[in-house]
């Protein structure tokens, strides 16, 4: 396998060469120059394009030089073509085909340009460019005309969810005043918003603008609602993304739509940007210039006519001065993170020790501590492949299952309170069978997705429960439409329901179109008041509460499949997800795990993949979503790759690094990143490190709380540590609070073993152990290590002072145990 | 990707530079905050939307879709008339402000509650901390207890947002409960302070070696909630507050033996000890069906619940530096549907605002004929917002930060100029 080369000396130049003010990188001499943006097609003489030019060493490293007077853009022919080096633009003259060539020191590319004939016009459409115009510059925002009585008359719907309306009211409402057909540049709707007028709202275009152009070029084509000529389809920013070394480090941006007809359009000057971070890159100057301001990573968005474009920027101080080893890589995981690591300049942790590894794998795996004789067998095992075994028998043991069980609890909301006793169980049991025997998974979500029949006996079906109405009678596929989204492709809907999404393209119009898949799924309330019976009624539209008009059945894509006439929708649906967006499914999948082991997804929140929210490792997560695809959806091997990585299993401490935590290096996952454990995890370890076992209800003692159905509510412990409500698709809380901080100090829970007659204080007392023995046992069962020399003076302390104090050397152990099981350390997967 | 700031917001050297502040009564606020706050609150919250026409703004002659069935009674003030369902309420309007004309724009239930209680519109990328949250960064704590709490059960609208989890609400549970008390808020019996001290002492030598090598936002804040629940461990004050069955039966008769009326009556009892900032959540409102049916029965609860509460808070002299109000998310739908309910309506709806200054028997602001829209005197979120800051003492226009951007809490709203004279 290969590895990153040694980045020494290319740092130490790299270091000189940026003091001498020259881009970072020279030291190894450039290999190739890459021109954009691609394909451009100018719509006519005198459009034009701005561009930029990027120069790329031989170890990828780039650098942008679209300023550098070392570089030379030259047309082929400029009476096609011409180009602009101050402004940085290619200017259209006359139809025809030319190219450019373009050369940096040595390196030389050329690009092919065409302008095309301005003859041909572009037809302005109400219902996409300019509602898009009405949404971007925010007239329809809640601020604005979308407020409940518009503004002075001119109401429009907020976030455009009502196309028709709006355009009666642009055009008819108010005697047409708004419109005006003989001199277009009159309308009120141009003279508005450019302030010819006042106008509450301000200025929000100028008549130069390509805003300002679309209204007038509509306003002359005579207002039509719709059209038919060329639309923009796509919007395109470039750099795509960008690693920029040292701060303060200037970075130009292009944006360009592309057309229905294939041609381009420079669109650098019509966006409104936005930028995730400021602290990262400032907000894109008048020019489209954005300036590094500190150490991180962040997205640029840049927005218009209703479409999205969005840029990766990381921006990393000058060589970190990290002494650079080589790193193995075990899989392909390791190979996207280290490169990309390497790319900034960021050395990945070392490898956990065997003590590390053996705790963080048992309770990320199996969701429990692995006791000191497991631990012993561990460090003592000679062979060289010891952790990949220690994972595959984990991963083959009933405490995995019951582990990740719990987990598919979350995600498939196997609510405690709607569905009572019965169902619960069975779909707990269900759950069980699923992970206990590898189910492929788009086989599951088939089942989930179709599921009929009485819930006791067709435990799938309480995948809808949560979806019917606060009065437990219907079943609302309003409400199980963002559920299957989010879950199953990733795709927040919520907003779309009552209005249309302002950061994405979502509208009302797909929410409806994907909630007409669930409209004839009924229930029937059986015998006992909780038992409850799906059917497909075969019959029955959804309407539209808008227009009143039934809905049919349309995909997120925009497509409407063609469904036989007493089928079930609910099976088209299945196949949609699972087949047609099968990369899309698994991607949104790998994502849920990798966050269950790394605590972010490639994609946070993982339930929301927008455009606004790229990955941090794109290609990463499409490899893995392959992998998991080619292994036939088998959770198993998603585990069994993601374990095996040297990046999962990498140190969370370094002592040759500072401890000021490194937020841009966590996020391209340098180390391993401690964090809570979840509350079963919790619990079932306090039971484990005290040799008490918990009661739950009439559950024999021993039970895991992973396998209990609590009929009552969940056990006070959990609830307190982030035990979620399962009716909504919400992720577990993970933030600390001062309730769990009183229930550690104070609750009967920890008392109780603490104090128990038989615990594991009991045993060892029983074996007539000294202090310190029975302290590195109370270690081993809690940490998988020895106290450090500084633990045990400080604990050996404590024992005397207590016994000073007049209090046994038993309740000094207790105490000790009380402060073990307090400790942060305990709490934390590290 | 969405950036939070996660942990406390402030490190763990603020913390050591200000010394130990275990086994103190009277903290002093933990970032040296400048605001006093004499000005407590409680915030009495309809969850899920009261509708304004089956409640304070009744439109008798609408037609029957609209207006429904219940009947109007009389108020305090001449000419204005409040449905049946709160005759305590009319009577006492002379106690307080009912401003008529606030609207929203938000219909789904988690954002409209995270926009109204934090004056904020809630953004995709941005989570804005509600009003207790922001006194609790601003005022701190005062006598041990936490500045901010929520009766009886966690919401998923109250929460600190961008400011950080260390100011999120102290949960205490349902007061009406038999034997209600605050879970674990005391030291295991048996268990003397000084044993508890000295094996506190111990954590701190254990934790001591992974705090050093682990500066990250969720060990501090760790730390933090530890430091704060040893504080009201070690608080008389604390105990005492959240013990209820200290309250005279007959007064914990005449708010109501149900969650709401006893959770009204703890938060006036926290109120006395020093929290600055309590919610009663009082759930039901979102009657989507049967509307009428289960509005005859919620509607008179939180009729009693709330005047007994002003009677209480004015006869212990509380009145004039307590805040009270009453508000929901957003009002219910003019037109009753298919199912007798009504469904979600930001377009106009109530809020009731006493205490704090503010006069008495006053109507602020109007809706149509139909109750849907405000007709004259609207006022915004916003403006709500702004009320609330100015009446707490906290200055609404600085500057906060987030996702590397500076961030206000209250765009542009302007206080209610009714309620300051």
């Amino acid at each position: 396998m290969r590895g990153p080369l040694a980045w020494n000396v290319a740092r130490v130049i790299g270091v000189l060469l940026a003091c001498a003010g020259v881009p970072a990188f020279a030291g190894n001499g450039w290999v190739s120059i890459q021109f954009e943006p691609p394909g451009i097609v100018l719509q006519g003489a005198g459009a034009s394009q701005k561009y930029i030019v990027t120069a790329r060493d031989d170890q990828a490293h780039q650098a942008d030089v679209t300023g550098s007077v070392d570089l030379a853009v030259v047309s082929s022919n400029p009476e096609i073509v011409a180009v602009d080096r101050d402004k940085g633009t290619l200017v259209g003259h006359a139809p025809g085909r030319a190219t450019i060539e373009i050369s940096f020191g040595d390196v030389k590319t050329s690009v092919p340009i065409e302008v095309r004939d301005q003859s041909h016009e572009m037809t302005v459409s109400f219902s996409r460019d300019v509602m898009s115009i009405l949404t971007t510059k925010g007239c329809n925002g809640s601020a604005c005309h979308g407020s409940p009585a518009g503004q002075n008359g001119f109401k429009l719907s907020l976030f455009g969810y009502d196309v028709a309306a709006d355009h009666k009211m642009v055009v008819a409402e108010n005697d047409g005043r708004r419109v005006d057909f003989d001199s277009p540049e009159e309308s009120l709707l141009l003279q508005k918003p450019s302030f010819e007028v006042a106008h509450g709202g301000g200025q929000l275009m100028t008549p130069e603008s390509d805003a300002y152009r679309t209204l007038l070029a509509w306003l002359e084509q005579r207002a039509p609602l719709d059209s038919d000529g060329p639309r923009m389809e796509r919007l395109e920013m470039y750099p795509r993304e960008r690693i920029i070394v040292r701060l303060e480090r200037r970075q130009p941006l292009v944006v360009v739509g592309r057309f229905s007809d294939g041609s381009t359009r420079d669109m650098s000057d019509e966006v409104r940007f936005a930028v995730d971070n400021e602290a990262v890159v400032s907000s894109p100057d008048t020019s489209g210039v954005v300036t590094s301001k500190g150490r991180g990573l962040t997205t640029v968005m840049a927005r218009a006519v209703g479409k999205v474009a969005t840029s990766q920027m990381i921006v990393i101080d000058a060589a970190s001065g990290m002494e650079h080893i080589e790193t193995p890589e075990n899989n392909f995981i390791d190979g996207h993170i280290f490169n990309k690591l390497g790319q900034v300049n960021i050395a990945p942790y070392p490898l956990a020790s065997d003590r590390m590894f053996i705790r963080r794998v048992f309770l990320d795996a199996a969701g429990r501590l692995p006791s000191p004789g497991e631990i012993e067998e561990f460090l003592d095992d000679p062979r060289t492949d010891k952790r990949g075994r220690l994972i595959d028998h984990l991963l083959d043991s009933p405490d995995y299952t019951s582990h990740w069980l719990v987990k598919f609890e979350d995600w498939f909301r196997n609510h405690q309170y709607n569905s009572q006793g019965r169902t619960n169980a069975s779909f707990k049991k269900w759950i069980r069978q699923m992970v206990e025997e590898d189910w492929p998974y788009d086989e599951t979500v088939r089942q989930l997705q179709t599921s009929t029949g009485d819930t006791t006996v067709h435990p799938a079906g309480n995948f809808w429960h949560p979806a019917m109405d606060f009065m437990l009678r219907t079943f609302e596929p309003r409400k199980i439409t963002p559920t299957v989204t989010r879950l199953f492709l990733g795709v927040k809907l919520d907003c779309a329901e009552c209005h249309n999404h302002p950061l994405e393209n979502l509208t009302q119009d797909d929410f409806y179109g994907m909630a007409a898949f669930f409209t004839r799924l009924k229930v029937k309330h059986g015998y006992g008041q909780y038992r409850r019976i799906w059917y497909d009624e075969r019959r029955g539209e959804l309407l539209h509460p808008v227009t009143k008009e039934p809905v049919a059945p349309r995909f997120l894509d925009g497509t409407t499949p063609d469904i036989p006439e007493r089928a079930d929708r609910r099976e088209v649906l299945a196949d949609w997800i699972t087949k047609t967006q099968k990369l899309q499914f698994a991607r949104a999948t790998a994502n849920k795990v990798w966050a269950e082991y790394f605590g972010r997804g490639l994609v946070d929140p993982p339930d929301d993949f927008r455009s606004t929210n790229m990955p941090t490792h794109p290609d990463l997560l499409d490899e893995l979503a392959r992998h998991f695809i080619d292994s036939g959806f088998r959770f198993s091997e998603l585990h069994r790759v993601i374990l095996n990585s040297r990046t999962y299993q990498l140190s969370s401490r370094d002592p040759s690094r500072d401890s000021e935590p490194d937020r841009l290096g966590e996020m391209l996952y340098d180390r391993y990143v401690p964090r809570k454990l979840p509350a079963e995890v919790m619990l079932d370890s306090i039971v484990q490190v005290t040799g008490v076992a918990h009661r739950f209800g009439n559950y024999p003692l021993g039970t895991s709380s992973k396998d209990v159905v609590a009929t009552n509510g969940p056990d006070y412990f959990l609830t307190v540590f982030g035990f979620p409500r399962r009716d909504i698709l919400a992720q577990r809380d993970k933030s600390p609070s001062l309730s769990q901080a009183l229930h550690m100090m104070n609750s009967d829970t920890i008392r109780g073993k603490v104090e128990a007659d038989q615990n594991v204080l009991t045993d060892l007392l029983d074996q007539d152990l000294d202090d310190q023995a029975i302290v590195s046992h109370v270690f081993e069962r809690a940490y998988a290590r020895e106290p450090t020399p500084a633990q045990w003076a400080s604990i050996s302390r404590f024992i005397a002072d207590e016994q000073q104090a007049g209090r046994t050397r038993r309740r000094a152990l207790e105490n000790m145990l009380w402060a073990v099981l307090n400790s942060k350390e305990f709490q934390l997967n590290q | 990707m969405t950036r939070q700031i996660d942990g406390p917001g402030f490190s763990r050297r603020d913390f050591l530079r200000l010394g130990s502040i275990a086994f103190g009564l009277n903290l002093p606020t933990l970032l040296g905050a400048s605001g006093r706050g004499d000005t407590s609150c409680i915030i009495f919250f309809q969850n899920g939307g009261m509708s304004q026409l089956d409640g304070f703004d009744p439109k008798p002659d609408a037609p029957l879709e609209i207006r429904g069935t219940l009947g109007t009674i009389p108020t305090a003030v001449p000419g204005v008339h409040f449905t049946e369902l709160l005759p305590r309420c009319a009577k006492a309007l002379n106690e307080y402000s009912l401003i008529r004309s606030v609207y929203s724009d938000q219909a789904i239930h988690e954002k409209a509650k995270q926009y109204i209680y934090s004056g904020a519109k809630p953004g995709n990328d941005l989570k804005h901390p509600v009003y207790g949250s922001v006194v609790a960064k601003e005022q701190g704590a005062r006598n041990g207890m936490p500045p901010f709490v929520v009766i009886p059960r966690k919401d998923i609208a109250a929460e600190a947002g961008f400011i950080g989890s260390a100011y999120d609400p102290f949960i205490t549970g349902d007061p009406n409960q038999k034997n209600f008390s605050v879970k674990d808020l005391t030291l295991p019996t048996g268990v003397a302070l000084e044993e508890a001290q000295g094996r506190a002492k111990l954590l701190s030598a254990l934790d001591a070696e992974l705090e050093a090598i682990e500066s990250s936002p969720l060990v501090d804040s760790m730390d933090y909630f530890y430091q704060k629940a040893i504080d009201l461990v070690s608080s008389p004050v604390a105990k005492k507050a959240f013990d209820i069955s200290q309250e005279p039966d007959a007064l914990r008769d005449s708010y109501g033996r149900n969650s709401a009326g006893q959770g009204a009556l703890l938060a006036r009892r926290l109120i006395e000890s020093g929290v600055r900032l309590v919610t009663v959540f009082h759930g039901g409102y979102d009657t989507h069906t049967d509307n009428e049916e289960i509005n005859k029965t919620l509607y008179p609860v939180f009729d009693q619940a709330f005047v007994a509460l002003l009677d209480d808070l004015r006869q212990r002299g509380l009145l004039d530096t307590t805040l009270v109000i009453a508000l929901g998310e957003f009002g219910r739908t003019p037109k009753v549907n298919y199912s007798a309910g009504r469904d979600h309506w930001p377009g106009v709806f109530p809020v009731v605002m006493a205490g704090a200054g503010i006069p008495g028997g006053q109507v602020i602001g109007s809706s149509d004929a139909r109750g849907g829209e405000p007709k004259d005197r609207p006022v915004s979120i916003e403006d709500l917002g702004a009320t609330i800051f100015k009446k707490l003492g906290i200055d609404y226009t600085k500057d906060y930060h987030a996702n590397g951007r500076p961030v206000k809490i209250n765009k542009d709203g302007t206080p209610i100029k009714e309620l300051f004279v």
